[in-house]
């Protein structure tokens, strides 16, 4: 533990030599927090054109459809993308039917995608699912546009 | 012969109990006796009287009296009450005139009074029938903080004598409310009144069940981040969690014991599990890869109601606990949930999404006959709900917007509002006394 700390340490002291260029007064003690955002901002950009997005469901289904696997197969290039990031699948319902079994059928959807992914290469240890049922609505309205967008999975890094 | 002597047997009994309580009650009789005048009229007619007093902490009692022994009998909806007629007495404080009570088509006369017992309020209350025939005369007590509970143990008795029945006085109602911003977890009295908040996760909050000895409250939360079961002890205030992979959600307590079953997901498939109140995870009750959820015991816990997705849209079946036989209970409608069975064992409640989407709740038979809707043309109403005296049934509705509770008599009349409270109320559970 203490050697890798030392190293990780040692790998700052030239960046914060270079920014201490420019920001001489801050404190040493700036040296250990992380490192620059320089690495990330790399492993971002191709993100830009490979979103993640959310995928939606008929009434009382949790089969993905075709409209949904396209979007998978983005979601799964952005997990190719972003090697060190895992997902939680977050599985959510309309506010038909009854709050305890959307519990059961948000957990399905989610369960849904995550076997998803997993068939489009995404290790099953990055994922994750939750269910939300009915609990947390994208769209609070109670037409079938807003139930709509809340049959759905949200995809969230973790 | 087994009939005959049976009928022998309460016949016996029955002098028995006449030499026993010569003047006071009758309750056999009595039921009769409102049963016959009751035909066609669907309420029993009752002249209730101010409870007398002599002035001062006195009358403030009985006036306080009146108000909970109107209100108890008004709220089970199986009267229609009357103010006592001018001529009740034949001269101030005098004996009482029966027959104006007969008169205006009454069945029968409550009343009584209030006295102090050592600082402390005693109620003595008398039932009469119009032939002049005391019915009943008791008398109750306790501290003067307990006036509201004196009042209601009238309530109590007098239910039982006149329909034989146990009555909702006593009994309490969980449910859930976003009052707080967060939904969280509520009890208040059978008739919406003493509402207390029980827990404080600042989470999301559902599906909570008391145990039929109100000892235990079981209920799921995200106070974790994921949906969780929680139990905890109502005397002791302890809680345990019972924290597995995947879902957990509509607990419900089997009577007579310590478990209760709930749906978990934690071995691949959602599937219905018993679950001790010290949070052990026994005995998993189905398998297969359909939804298995909101289950709901016969009264003697041998028997569950359950919602299955294991031929379709989600329906109602019913699973033999030692036997594990199944069979499919509903076949009208295709979307039928939330089952409640009823104490006395032979109906099952349950809400049905209808195709003019609105919910409605219906009744059925164990044997699946029977079925009758209760709730129509008025949005979505769901989570029916037994009093455990089975004669009124607590229900969610979203006929007047936001989602609110509401009861109504057994058979489906007198639907009312059962409290004021701000935000949404939903997911009432009707519990026994405790």
């Amino acid at each position: 533990m203490i050697p890798l700390k030392t190293i990780t340490r040692a790998m700052y002291v030239p960046a914060a030599l270079f920014l201490g260029a420019c920001c001489c007064n801050k404190p040493v003690a700036r040296q250990e927090q992380p490192p620059a955002p320089a690495a990330p901002a790399e492993a971002q950009a191709p993100v830009k054109s490979v979103k993640l997005g959310d995928i939606f469901f008929d009434f009382d289904r949790s089969m993905i459809t075709a409209e949904s696997e396209a979007q998978l197969k983005t979601n799964a290039e952005w997990m190719a993308a972003n090697k060190g990031k895992g997902l939680v699948c977050e599985g959510h319902c309309d506010e038909r039917g009854t709050a305890e079994y959307n519990m059961a059928l948000g957990e399905r959807r989610a369960q849904s995608a995550k076997e998803s992914l997993m068939s489009l290469g995404v290790s099953g240890d990055r994922l994750s699912t939750i269910s939300y049922g009915e609990e947390k609505p994208f769209d609070t309205g109670h037409n079938e546009d807003a139930w709509a967008k809340n049959r759905r999975v949200h995809f969230v890094e973790k | 012969m087994k009939t005959v002597s049976y009928s022998l047997i309460r016949t016996i009994f029955a002098l028995f109990c006449l030499v026993l309580l010569p003047s006071t009650l009758r309750a056999e009789e009595v039921r009769e006796y409102i049963a016959i005048s009751k035909e066609g009229s669907g309420r029993i007619a009752v002249v209730l009287d101010k409870i007398a007093a002599k002035g001062g902490k006195e009358s403030e009692w009985a006036g306080s009296l009146d108000g909970t022994i109107q209100g108890g009998l008004d709220f089970t909806g199986l009267f229609n009450l009357m103010p006592a007629p001018l001529n009740i007495r034949s001269a101030q404080g005098g004996a009482l005139n029966l027959g104006a009570i007969g008169s205006i088509g009454a069945d029968v006369f409550v009343g009584g009074r209030v006295s102090a017992q050592n600082g402390n309020p005693a109620l003595e209350m008398q039932v009469w029938d119009v032939t002049g025939k005391l019915l009943l005369s008791r008398k109750y007590g306790g501290q003067e903080s307990a006036l509201r509970d004196i009042g209601l143990r009238f309530c109590a008795d007098l239910v039982e004598l006149l329909t034989g029945k146990r009555s909702v006085f006593g009994t309490k109602i969980v449910f859930v409310s976003n009052r707080t911003g967060q939904k969280e977890v509520y009890l208040c009295d059978f008739d919406g009144s003493n509402i207390r908040q029980l827990t404080n996760t600042k989470s999301i909050s559902l599906t909570p069940s008391v145990s039929s000895d109100g000892r235990f409250l079981a209920w799921t939360d995200f106070s974790s981040g994921r949906p969780d079961l929680y139990i905890r002890n109502l005397s002791t205030g302890s809680t345990v969690s019972v924290k597995k992979q995947g879902v957990c959600i509509s607990p419900a307590w089997r009577p007579g014991t310590d478990e209760c079953v709930t749906t978990l997901s934690h071995e691949g498939t959602q599937d219905l599990y018993l679950v001790k109140a010290n949070g052990a995870v026994g005995r998993r009750l189905t398998s297969g890869h359909s939804i298995e959820v909101s289950a709901t015991f016969s009264p003697d816990g041998s028997k569950m109601a359950f919602v299955s997705t294991r031929e379709g849209p989600p329906q109602i079946f019913i699973q033999d606990l030692s036997t594990g036989a199944v069979r499919r209970l509903t076949y009208t409608g295709s979307y039928n949930t939330q089952p409640s069975w009823s104490p006395a064992g032979d109906k099952i409640l349950y809400s049905s999404l209808q195709k003019n989407g609105e919910i409605n709740i219906f009744a059925i038979n164990t044997d699946g006959s029977g079925l009758l809707q209760l709730t129509s043309g008025s949005r979505n109403n769901e989570y029916p709900s037994w009093s455990p005296d089975g004669s009124m049934i607590v229900f969610s509705s979203t006929r007047d917007g936001s989602r609110k509770l509401y009861v109504m008599n057994a058979d489906g009349t007198n639907q009312r509002p059962l409290l004021k409270m701000k935000g949404e109320q939903q997911q009432p559970s009707w519990s026994v006394r405790n």
